[in-house]
């Protein structure tokens, strides 16, 4: 079962003169076959005829020297149709007398006078029967009859060495022949398949090479003579145009969903602004109302010190957020601690409880680039937000070893649906409808190299990224 | 006148003319009929052929040469007169001594004698004829001396039968296939004319040297050309003796003398068929 696949692995410009050879073969060999089985009906028709005709002479002369069981007369006879006979075909002639005793044989050493025939009847078939069977001596028996009745018996040993060789050497020609014959069209049709296949090679080195984004055929190489493949070709350069202008939508979409989750914080960031600018205006009330009470002006300024630095917390995560020249750079303590900021107060207004872990120091950070992996946190931090619902529990634990680094969200709400998993987890073509959000967080994870699982165990949702952590040297 | 006698002469010659051939055909003299055996001559066209002419032209009529297939055949045509004159052989004219005569008798390597040889395979360890007991042997024929008589009466000697001393016995009616059946191992051992035995290593060495000569017998006399003692007077039978004794006289008769390994024909004399007539004794007696 293992060649076929690989067979089917090989390309398309081998496997049609493979094909082609393999049917040369099959037809040489049928044709082969036909020819040496004539040939074997002639050998075996010219081999009965022999045995037939020399029977019959034997008979005819025999007779009455067989009847007079004259010894003499019946090896004379032997012997000089022996010498008569040209070529070698007759081995051994012996004839029996009706008891089964040998009267005489061409070669008396081998059958002696006296003897019982039946020794030489091993195997032995009448001449009508006789057939090549690979042995290179065949033997036939039949009885000796005279004037209507049976008298005796004539054994001959046929050689048939030549005939064997005959057919070998035939079979050589032919295996010879028909090997040359086939690996000559099996070459020439590989050079005609490959000729007429180079364009669909093209295409398919075109598509092989572009570690999933096809590249077009230039229009040079398109064959116009051939118009199905022309069509085809054509067609495929139109689809590799459609899918890069589609890479190129998601890119963008991916561009545009960091906005998309500052959107979603927008109203809570507001109130994060808004809040400390009531206290802010209270505080520079009461330092314009109490000028001459230093201590209540210290701790006003202090309160408004207070504010306005949370206020540029939040802001500078903002910006960070949206700031396109980090890309590129190495993933801090910080950017969590940004997250976080930012993250906080959508809790606050869905009055949420947080559990925030972050055990990762700065150097279990080393080598993960902070723009994606901030997007990853944020977009899986909102989801489980929002699933969470009013007074739900939202989690995050962020841990680092072993080569690995481990980030994992928690949310009490009712879990992911079927869509929303088939985004997060799978590559396939995005359902309909739908944000683009958990896409982006399993596109994301697959460039880093890493892996993401989701697990439901009793009411909690658990959502684990795991990102292999690269030497420190590479980032 | 003249010119029609020569017509009516000429008229009643072309009118004779079928007569007198159809005479010479129907009533001319009857061939001079000489039998052979295969015993020696075995399937030798150019040396029949070189005999028949030879012997035509020393007796001056047409011979026919008749072949027979045994001397007993031979000696009862002899004694019916079926045939004028034949070459034989000492056992066969010893049986006939009575009713026939000697014509001549060939001289072979300077003597009008010749030896009985006992031969087996090239490769067969035996030495002497007590070696083949229980093995199979082949005689040329019942009637022949070298090729019966001279082996039987050996045994007879020992008190055996050839027979009782071989497991098997065949007569191949021929010296030569006497030699062809030990070659070819139908047979271990066999007796063979020793003159037909020589002349065949120069003639058809590959054959001969497939056997090997363990006994000679003692010289005997040369088989010879006889004819019925009663009719040694006849002109025809007269002028073949003639024919026979002057053979190395002629060109053709030294050419045929040639193809028979012979040097001459000489009149011979009954003494020299003593030996064989010793053992024709040993054999009767035994």
């Amino acid at each position: 079962m293992r060649p076929l696949p690989r067979f089917r692995n090989l390309p398309v410009t081998l496997r049609v003169p493979l094909v082609m050879a393999g049917l040369m073969i099959l037809l040489g060999f049928l044709a082969s076959q036909s020819v040496l089985s004539a040939l074997g009906k002639v050998q075996d028709a010219r081999l009965s005829e022999t045995a037939r005709l020399h029977v019959e002479g034997l008979s005819v002369a025999l007779g009455p020297s067989v009847l007079r069981q004259d010894v003499w007369e019946v090896y004379d006879i032997l012997d000089r149709a022996r010498s008569a006979y040209d070529g070698q075909r007759l081995l051994l002639s012996i004839v029996a007398d009706e008891r089964g005793r040998i009267l005489a044989a061409t070669d008396p050493r081998r059958a002696p006078v006296g003897e019982e025939v039946a020794g030489f009847e091993v195997g032995a078939v009448p001449p009508d029967a006789v057939r090549m069977t690979g042995d290179p001596v065949l033997r036939v028996a039949a009885p000796l009859l005279f004037q209507g009745r049976q008298i005796g018996q004539i054994v001959t040993e046929l050689d048939v060495t030549d005939l064997l060789a005959e057919r070998r050497n035939v079979s050589m020609w032919l295996l010879f022949g028909n090997a040359a014959a086939t690996a000559l069209l099996a070459f020439g049709g590989w050079l005609a398949v490959a000729k007429i296949l180079r364009p669909v090679g093209a295409l398919v080195s075109a598509m092989d090479d572009s570690q999933g984004a096809p590249r077009p055929i230039a229009e040079s190489d398109i064959p116009r003579g051939d118009p199905g493949l022309s069509r085809l070709i054509s067609t495929y350069n139109r689809m590799t145009a459609a899918v890069e202008s589609r890479a190129e939508a998601e890119r963008r979409l991916a561009e545009r969903e960091r906005f998309v989750s500052l959107g979603r914080l927008s109203s809570s960031l507001a109130h994060e602004v808004n809040n400390p600018l009531g206290g802010l205006l209270n505080a520079a009330d009461t330092i314009l109302s109490y000028s001459d009470r230093p201590e209540v002006v210290r701790q006003s300024a202090e309160l408004m010190q207070r504010g306005l630095s949370h206020l540029r917390d939040v802001t500078r995560a903002i910006l960070d957020e949206n700031r396109l020249d980090r890309v590129g750079q190495a993933l801090r303590p910080e950017d969590l601690e940004d997250l976080k900021l930012l993250f906080e107060p959508e809790v606050a207004s869905r009055a949420q409880r947080l559990h925030w872990n972050v055990e990762a120091g700065l150097a279990g950070l080393k080598g993960l680039p902070a723009a994606p992996v901030r997007q990853i946190v944020l977009n899986l931090l909102l989801n489980a937000g929002a699933a969470a619902g009013q007074h739900g529990q939202v989690g995050l634990d962020v841990t680092a070893g072993e080569g690995q680094f481990l980030i994992e969200i928690t949310d009490t709400g009712p879990g992911l649906g079927q869509a929303d998993l088939g985004r997060l987890l799978a590559s396939g073509p995005l359902p309909p409808g739908g944000g683009v959000g958990l896409r982006l967080v399993h596109d994301l994870v697959s460039q880093l190299e890493g892996e993401i699982q989701h697990d439901r165990v009793g009411d909690k949702t658990y959502v684990r990224v795991t990102l292999p952590l690269k030497d420190a040297s590479h980032a | 006148m003249k010119s029609t006698r020569r017509a009516v002469l000429m008229g009643l010659a072309t009118a004779a003319a079928p007569f007198v051939a159809t005479r010479s055909w129907a009533r001319g003299p009857a061939p001079f009929r000489f039998a052979l055996t295969p015993v020696f001559l075995d399937n030798d066209a150019a040396v029949i052929s070189a005999l028949r002419a030879a012997l035509a032209e020393g007796m001056g009529q047409d011979i026919e040469l008749v072949q027979r297939r045994t001397y007993q055949e031979i000696s009862g045509a002899l004694l019916d007169g079926s045939v004028d004159a034949a070459w034989t052989c000492g056992y066969p004219y010893l049986q006939h001594k009575t009713e026939l005569s000697l014509l001549g008798v060939p001289v072979w390597r300077g003597r009008p004698l010749y030896q009985s040889y006992l031969i087996v395979a090239k490769d067969d360890p035996a030495t002497a004829l007590s070696d083949l007991r229980g093995g199979t042997h082949a005689f040329s024929d019942p009637d022949s001396n070298s090729g019966f008589l001279v082996t039987a009466s050996d045994l007879a000697r020992d008190g055996q039968t050839p027979d009782q001393f071989f497991s098997r016995v065949i007569f191949t009616y021929g010296h030569r296939n006497v030699v062809r059946s030990v070659a070819g191992g139908l047979t271990r051992s066999g007796s063979v004319d020793g003159y037909v035995w020589e002349a065949l290593s120069s003639a058809e060495p590959d054959l001969t040297a497939r056997t090997k000569v363990i006994v000679r017998s003692e010289w005997l006399g040369f088989p010879p050309m006889v004819a019925r003692a009663d009719r040694m007077d006849e002109p025809s039978v007269m002028a073949c003796k003639a024919a026979l004794l002057g053979l190395s006289a002629t060109a053709q008769g030294t050419e045929a003398l040639k193809l028979l390994s012979l040097d001459a024909i000489e009149p011979g004399e009954d003494a020299l068929f003593d030996g064989i007539a010793a053992r024709i004794a040993v054999l009767s007696g035994g």
